[in-house]
């Protein structure tokens, strides 16, 4: 080989070298599996796992929450996609929504879930027609109010609500 | 089947054959040449930087004591000095000379070339330094000294190269053995409860807690074995100069 071929290849090597090992000790990741997807995320190609995703919704809808979650994990597990974080932060207001209390360890993760969907996209609007509250904006409002203890929460004609 | 006699006449052959040897010699020499030629540029540029930067990675690894999930520290300050103290003392033993790997004879392409192998070998000795400085409390500051006293003294003495890579290679097998035998030894594992771990056995409790050891997977200490060996193989390897 040319000797400035060489020197290319040298210069190409450690500069790919040293980016991999800057990019490992920034996103720290955990698995093998995890320097995959967070290179799908920086190299652009990252995508939801669709399987999964169906299988939350369909979970989601039978009121399974929990394990809805979970498929949610599974097929974002970089949490990038402003959809299901939508539905994660919605599981998590179904789930601690209460005629009487709202349960606020659940409503302060939906919180955080409903906060990503604002930042990954902030025109973001569901196309589920089965959902009351389309936008974040309207989910994050029920889910502050949830958190909030205020003299209104006493009214007893607050019984008669319905889960949205 | 070949007879003895056949191989009489090729040995005969052969001889007769050797009497062309300057000729051939001057043949076979003129197709060797450019392939030993080669071999240095490879050697420097190609192989060099992947077991630096082996190292790099490595350096900075360890595995979860619970899961066996990667953790990437991230070197501490002193590390980064101690790199440059080394690097200098590279210099200075002869390991690396200035005018054989940057020089205004060399094209501007291969001056850019030999910076990002010192690069990598800056890069690689910080992350051992990383390695093999318990990660906090006192054996952080204890083994710290311990190596600025050493670097410190060497600043100062006259080395040359083969006493400069014994000499590193004490203090670096000193150091993986104070770190990955006697303190993880003192350290306790386990993903049991504290009062467990207690009557377990306290005393690795009591040394985890006053020492302020992190808790690390088994594992880690084979991939620091690997990435002090691969450091020291290709501190081994390293040319003196980039010359022809």
């Amino acid at each position: 080989m040319k000797e400035k071929y060489i020197h290319i290849l040298g210069i190409a090597i450690v500069a790919l070298g040293l980016g991999f090992v800057v990019f490992l000790y920034w996103s720290q990741p955990k698995t093998l599996a995890e320097v995959a997807t967070k290179s799908q995320v920086v190299l652009g190609t990252y995508e939801i796992n669709r399987d999964e995703f169906t299988r939350g919704l369909a979970l989601f809808r039978s009121e399974d929450f929990i394990g809805a979650r979970a498929a949610f994990d599974r097929a974002d597990p970089e949490k990038r996609d402003a959809n299901t974080q939508f539905y994660t932060a919605y599981s998590y207001y179904r789930q601690g929504w209460g005629r009487l209390s709202k349960d606020d360890t659940l409503f302060k993760p939906g919180l955080e879930a409903v906060d990503r969907v604002m930042i990954l996209d902030p025109n973001f609007r569901s196309t589920d027609e089965t959902l009351t509250m389309k936008t974040p904006s309207e989910l994050k409002y029920e889910l502050e109010e949830g958190l909030k203890l205020t003299p209104d929460d006493f009214n007893p004609m607050k019984l008669t609500r319905e889960r949205k | 089947m070949r007879t003895a006699s056949q191989e009489i006449i090729d040995v005969e052959i052969d001889e007769a054959e050797s009497d062309l040897g300057p000729v051939r010699d001057v043949a076979i020499e003129k197709v060797q040449r450019p392939k030993t030629e080669n071999q240095k540029p490879q050697l420097i540029y190609q192989l060099l930087p992947c077991l630096f930067i082996l190292v790099t990675l490595l350096g900075g690894m360890r595995l979860g004591a619970a899961d066996n999930a990667f953790i990437f520290l991230k070197p501490a300050l002193i590390c980064l000095v101690f790199a440059s103290v080394l690097m200098i003392l590279f210099f200075r033993s002869s390991l690396l000379k200035m005018d054989g790997w940057f020089s205004d004879r060399f094209s501007t392409l291969q001056n850019i070339a030999n910076t990002a192998v010192l690069l990598t070998m800056f890069t690689a000795s910080t992350q051992l330094f990383n390695s093999l400085l318990p990660e906090k409390g006192l054996p952080f500051w204890i083994v710290g000294f311990c190596f600025f006293w050493t670097l410190w003294n060497n600043l100062f003495a006259d080395f040359d190269t083969k006493k400069l890579l014994r000499s590193l290679g004490a203090l670096f097998g000193l150091a993986f053995a104070v770190k990955y035998l006697v303190l993880a030894n003192l350290t306790a594992t386990g993903d049991t409860s504290l009062l467990q771990r207690i009557f377990d056995n306290p005393a690795k409790e009591a040394f985890t807690w006053l020492l302020d050891l992190p808790r690390y997977s088994a594992g880690t200490g084979y991939i620091q074995f690997f990435a002090v060996a691969i450091y020291l193989i290709a501190l081994f390897l390293t040319p003196s100069t980039t010359k022809k």
